[in-house]
């Protein structure tokens, strides 16, 4: 999927606007016949179905298909049903790329909210002069290619670069380690890299969330004497439930879909220890010639994908009701 | 009221954080202006010119805008008739097709990658235009239908009515009267498939595997393998494949960003 | 996304599966023409009568001198055949690789390519039948002549890719490779040291450069296959050679368990917790980390002949090069190496004639007189063409002295498919970190070779 800043599928499904109009056309003025008026929508839709459904749905069902077999891409594959997820269910490497998935998610998503949450409120409660400057900023890592972003990024964390030379000069310079080369330090320096390129994200969606809340509810709360801090949870908050899920699952699936980033960094290094599922995916397929369980992995990211989504949205469903 | 203090704190929070968004950057930046490492004095435009010769960035920015061009004139022209149907007709299927395309937004492209390289290799069509760009038609459908959709419903129908009234066929109410009034939403829709397909990684990375067809992106991935010890090239040939897309949304981001408030939750 | 219809969703889903089912009698691969593509009928050697051709060529001499060597060759070779275009895709080492199984997979793949001997690389290529075998144009051009056998087994391969070392030709190589101990000249003065003549004398060394406050030796093994190249002689040290070959080539009979192995593996376990790398060794950047070493840090740098180019033109006379010492002083010496990435031609060329010139064109007599001037090692002449100073001159007759007289021994990513990239690059940086023990190393590397042997 693409990194989409509002795919807010939730909002879709979930508008509350009312259709001011009920839609298809009551009656026409020209003589279409009746067969042929009905056929109006599904003529809008076919160029888009038929595109969609050759280079998305059925590939999907080519991924399924695929996973079903044992085969090197080039000679003819084996039947094995469902023997390749049993395998990356019982491989510790594989298993492990999963692991990493899960804890850069507290990398993209917790924290990049957090911190989203915080940027948003001081910018709409403050009423801060410069706002739109504030926002374009925040939202530029969004724009950039994540080649350019690792790029920049991993010469920040090079041993002798500018990250480790800030800590020495401030006398820190036991703190100074090699970032990507360290099994402790290499994912959460890539989950850093996420949580910088998340913030905007989370910060853009939250802003639009509060901008709907009612000023008087603001004036209410600073008349009982509320602080910032009640205010945000008396006030805020409960108004921003919906944005916050819309901004766990866009940056939840950002976390899994680290490909080029992983790529371009430590090559899933040290050891195993930065491995991720999409890195996984290609790795199996063209390096490894294992296509089956590549495309193994890509179905179990998916549904990954599908069920986390899920859950989110239970949960903001509750939260709102 | 907001004291004194909470203001200065708020400034201070702001800027602290623009300061950590923008300081990898303009690292990025100063080191491509530059000298090499042993002489950083000065300012040199020419890493530029030689990053761009030597990543061989005429070949791949053209890939680039060919395929950019290629996604963006197809899914919309394509996501707007389908959003349109979508989001102004009521007719049987309508709501499973909806979900359907919701489904595409949330697939990720690795998982589609696998199968299309194959069986597009089986019909000789990998290492084309086509085998680069049409993955991402079909992601950019997906999610370019649901927005012209989230848009049309949301848009004032009467107009479109009183069109229809006059006699105007679906198609010219569409063209002459809705997509004029939809240049907000079709602006942000723009500027984020834009910013999607020119940086796309992975899909031209599988898709053209003997490079005929490899993006600005692959080249400068590329070009960092060789050239880690010359950090001046690369990361000239960085920003230069950073700064078309920096460059529209600054360009754009007024609307992009307004169209992006009112785009995103309707509740 | 709201599923406040859930129904919807999960009907969304099931077409989905539906759609899916319906497939799963068609094996992939089912519609693809397997086979031996063989080049049938006559060979043509003579370029001028090949009429407008573009070759397509994918390499990854990258790196100053093999840049410099090879875009020099391609000049001369498309000055002396007009007709002939060169269309060159360079990338690094690490990309090529990981981009190659892709191409080749192409309808259209490019003509010539560097392709790892490995079982991985050209094994698995050989076996998909994705290159060309070079048998008849080994016959046209004598290059059994020009080259040994020594040289040659490394780029055979029977036409299933099972057997390594033997069968066809698939590809030539250029340059020779060793890989050796580079040194600083004046720190290993300043310790009071000179070149040391066993693997003892090597280690004692190592202490004093650490005692010193020195770094003793430079790593950068952020890609995983640098580390490779230090353990290859630390057990070219220890263990038999005719075992390590049999380990490297994935042939039965040896044992990845034996206690020197074992050995070998924790004297390079030993190396890294005991502080003898840089402090960046597994996330530094290989190249970032030469130049350090060609800029005055650290007094040792085990690496491949390759990079010596790079040395040399930042030290100049300051910087030395020796194989790797044996455990007793005067025994035969053995390390890794062998030969540079060998040209291949696939079998989706539709030039394959004028492929296999180029190949010839780039490996004859003058082409190693160019290599050698341009500040690469030549796998052929050495003797003849070896500089008479420098470190390149060290280099040379490393090379010479270790293939008359000692053992090159395989690179260890050949040995299976899977050997380099799941097993051996990840193990050895858990080595070196204390993630895992000598034992359960070499039992991880152990139980990947027997699958792998056991057929």
């Amino acid at each position: 999927m693409r990194r989409s800043p509002l795919a807010s599928t939730r909002a879709a499904s979930g508008s509350r606007l009312p259709r001011r109009h009920p839609g298809a056309p009551r009656r026409s003025h020209r003589n279409h016949s009746r067969p042929a008026r009905l056929a109006v929508p599904y003529v809008f839709l076919a160029p888009a179905l038929v595109l969609y459904g050759a280079f998305m749905l059925y590939p999907v069902g080519r991924a399924v298909h695929l996973s079903l077999f044992d085969w090197d891409g080039m000679g003819l594959g084996v039947f094995v049903g469902l023997r390749n997820y049993a395998d990356l269910a019982a491989d510790g490497a594989l298993r492990a790329s999963f692991v990493h998935a899960a804890v850069l998610m507290i990398f993209y998503c917790a924290v990049p909210l957090v911190i989203g949450v915080i940027i948003a409120a001081v910018l709409n409660r403050g009423k801060v002069r410069g706002l739109g400057f504030f926002r374009t900023v925040f939202f530029v890592p969004q724009v950039i290619a994540m080649v350019v972003v690792a790029t920049a990024w991993a010469g920040i964390y090079a041993f002798n670069g500018p990250l480790n030379q800030t800590l020495r000069s401030l006398g820190l310079g036991f703190l100074a380690v090699d970032w990507l080369g360290s099994y402790t330090w290499a994912l959460p320096a890539i989950g850093l890299i996420g949580t910088w390129v998340e913030i905007g994200l989370v910060t853009v969606l939250m802003l639009s969330g509060m901008a709907k809340i009612n000023p008087e509810l603001y004036e209410a709360a600073r008349l009982d004497g509320a602080g910032a801090i009640r205010e945000f949870f008396a006030v805020t908050w409960p108004c921003v439930v919906g944005e916050t899920a819309v901004a766990l699952t866009l940056t939840i699936v950002a976390a899994l879909k680290t490909f080029d980033l992983v790529y371009m960094t430590t090559s899933g290094g040290p050891g195993n220890s930065t491995t991720v599922p999409s890195y996984q995916v290609y790795y199996q397929a063209f390096r490894l010639h294992d296509v089956g369980m590549a495309a193994a992995i890509g179905v179990a990211l998916t549904a990954l994908i599908f069920a986390v989504n899920l859950v989110v949205n239970r949960l903001a469903d509750r939260a709102e009701a | 009221m907001i004291s004194r203090f909470e203001r200065t704190a708020n400034y201070a929070i702001l800027i602290v954080f623009a300061a950590l968004v923008l300081v990898p950057l303009v690292n990025v930046v100063a080191t491509a202006l530059g000298g090499p490492a042993s002489d950083r004095t000065g300012i040199h435009l020419e890493n530029f010119a030689q990053a761009w010769q030597q990543a061989r960035f005429s070949t791949y920015m053209a890939n680039s805008v060919t395929v950019t061009l290629t996604v963006l004139a197809i899914s919309l022209i394509v996501s707007t008739l389908a959003g349109y149907a979508l989001g102004t007709m009521t007719f049987r299927g309508s709501t499973v097709i909806f979900y359907l395309f919701l489904l595409g937004i949330m697939v990720p492209g690795e998982a589609i990658v696998i199968p299309l390289f194959f069986d597009m290799r089986a019909l000789g069509m990998t290492d084309t235009l086509w085998a680069v760009a049409m993955p991402q038609v079909a992601q950019s459908i997906a999610f370019g239908t649901y927005w012209m959709r989230t848009y049309f419903r949301a848009s004032n129908r009467s107009i479109a009515e009183a069109a229809r009234i006059d006699g105007a066929g679906p198609l010219r109410a569409l063209w002459s009267v809705e997509l004029p009034i939809a240049r907000p939403a079709l602006v942000t829709l723009i500027v984020l498939l834009f910013m999607w397909t020119w940086n796309e990684f992975l899909i031209p990375l599988v898709m053209s595997p003997t490079g005929k067809m490899r993006t600005a992106p692959l080249g400068l991935a590329f070009f960092q393998g060789q050239h880690t010890v010359d950090d001046t090239l690369m990361a000239a040939a960085a920003v230069m494949v950073a700064l078309p897309v920096v460059g529209v949304y600054l360009f754009a981001q007024r609307h992009f960003i307004k169209g992006m408030l009112e785009g995103t939750v309707y509740e | 996304m709201t599923f406040t219809k859930p129904g919807i969703m999960r009907r969304a889903v099931g077409v989905l599966a539906l759609g899916t089912l319906g497939l799963a009698g068609c094996a992939p691969g089912s519609d693809q023409d397997q086979g031996e593509p063989a080049v049938t009928g006559d060979v043509n050697t003579d370029g001028a009568s090949m009429g407008d051709v573009e070759l397509i060529l994918w390499d990854q001499e990258v790196r100053g001198s093999q840049a410099s060597q090879f875009t020099t060759l391609i000049d001369e070779f498309e000055d002396t055949y007009p007709n002939i275009k060169i269309n060159r895709v360079e990338q690094s080492f690490e990309d090529l690789s990981t981009t190659l199984a892709l191409a080749l997979t192409d309808p259209n793949p490019p003509d010539i390519v560097q392709a790892n001997n490995a079982r991985n690389d050209m094994g698995a290529f050989v076996g998909a039948g994705q290159l060309l075998s070079l048998e008849p144009y080994a016959t046209a051009y004598d290059w059994t002549e020009r080259f040994g056998e020594t040289v040659l087994k490394n780029s055979r391969y029977s036409s299933d890719g099972k057997l390594f070392g033997e069968g066809n030709l698939y590809g030539l190589p250029q340059a020779g490779e060793i890989v050796g101990v580079f040194y600083n000249k004046e720190k290993l003065a300043d310790l009071g040291l000179s070149v040391p003549a066993t693997w003892d004398d090597f280690t004692a060394a190592l202490e004093a450069a650490k005692t010193a406050g020195e770094t003793p030796l430079m790593l950068g093994d952020v890609e995983g296959w640098p580390a490779v190249h230090v353990f290859g002689p630390i057990q070219g040290a220890h263990v038999p050679p005719d075992e390590v070959t049999a380990l490297g080539m994935g042939n039965p009979g040896a044992d990845w368990t034996t206690p020197q192995n074992v050995a070998a593996a924790q004297q390079l376990a030993d190396w890294a917790t005991g502080g003898y790398f840089n402090q960046d060794f597994l996330g530094g950047d290989y190249d970032a980390v030469v130049e350090e070493f060609a800029n005055g840090t650290g007094v040792f740098l085990m690496a491949g002949s390759w990079v010596g180019a790079v040395i040399d033109e930042q030290m100049g006379s300051n910087a030395g090069f020796f194989t790797p010492p044996p455990a007793q002083a005067g025994s035969p010496k053995a390390t890794t190496g062998g030969t540079s990435l060998p040209f291949s031609v696939t079998s989706g060329s539709k030039n394959p004639d004028a492929a296999a010139l180029f190949i010839d064109f780039i490996t004859n007599l003058h082409a190693m007189e160019v290599l050698a001037e341009t500040g690469n090692l030549p796998i052929l002449h050495t003797a003849e063409l070896a500089p008479a100073q420098g470190v390149w001159a060290d280099v040379f007759a490393a090379f010479q002295d270790v293939s008359d007289t000692g053992y090159l021994l395989p690179y260890l990513d050949w040995a299976t498919p899977t050997f380099g990239d799941e097993v051996l690059k990840p193990g050895l940086q858990d080595l070196m970190s204390a993630r895992t023990t000598p034992e359960e190393f070499c039992a991880a590397l152990q139980e990947d070779y027997a699958a792998f042997t056991a057929g």
